[in-house]
């Protein structure tokens, strides 16, 4: 099977559930990527979190993010856009997990469930564009 | 997210329903983190959390970092297969009490 949908969120922690529902949507149309739509959704949701948190601060915007979910060849690739403060990608590190302490597990998250992650200069109306990878 | 408390004696249990991300956190947090500071010991029902996030997991460390500092203790009790597997992805399955 192959596919590629895309949809548009407000730049909002309310967003974070709508998301969710739409990629467990677009995942369950095969049943390989349904058997990891748990992770995978929540890889998704965290970096969705992540623009909202870090690139827009929390602030309030009317800025919508737009998230991709594609796959071709045994490989399922997630696009993340935004217009929000240009991401640093040296700075993004998952924190040490053995430091046990209240945030910085999303990222680390992210890492544990996808195969690759990366942020692509965008060519583009939007700012920044990650992309997430994990190959069946 | 909806919840539920319930006390008895000294042990409050909060009862939480449905989905844990970050536009919930300050709720949960509101509803926890008095009772930990009241001195109770606080058991977190989590049966009915069908969705956990890293914002969720942060405030389950956090109450179970605030009720350690205060002698006491932050129990989870029947933790949905879904949000035990985050916990476990965050190797937290020995730092959290879990009965």
């Amino acid at each position: 099977m192959t596919f590629s949908e895309s949809k548009e969120f407000k730049v909002h922690s309310s967003s974070l559930k709508e998301i969710r529902t739409f990629a467990r949507e677009v995942l369950a149309k095969d049943e390989i990527l349904k058997s990891t739509s748990d992770d995978v959704v929540l890889a998704i949701a965290e970096a969705a979190q992540n623009i909202v948190k870090h690139a827009y601060n929390g602030k309030e915007t009317s800025d919508n993010l737009k998230v991709e979910i594609s796959y071709d060849n045994n490989q399922l690739k997630i696009d993340l856009y935004d217009k929000g403060e240009p991401a640093i990608p040296t700075n993004i590190k998952p924190r040490d997990v053995d430091d046990i302490k209240p945030g910085g597990l999303g990222t680390f998250f992210i890492g544990q469930i996808m195969d690759e992650v990366m942020f692509k200069t965008a060519a583009t109306d939007w700012v920044n564009h990650l992309i997430l990878i994990k190959n069946y | 997210m909806s919840y539920k408390i319930t006390e008895e004696g000294n042990i409050a249990t909060v009862h939480l329903d449905g989905e844990i991300d970050m536009d919930v956190t300050e709720k949960a947090k509101e509803l926890i983190m008095p009772l930990i500071e009241s001195g109770k010991e606080v058991h977190l029902n989590l049966k009915e959390v069908q969705y956990m996030d890293s914002s969720g997991i942060s405030v389950l460390i956090e109450s179970h970092q605030k009720a350690a500092e205060l002698g006491n203790r932050v129990v989870l009790k029947e933790i949905s297969k879904s949000v035990l597997k985050v916990i476990m992805m965050a190797k937290l399955e020995q730092i959290l009490i879990i009965e």
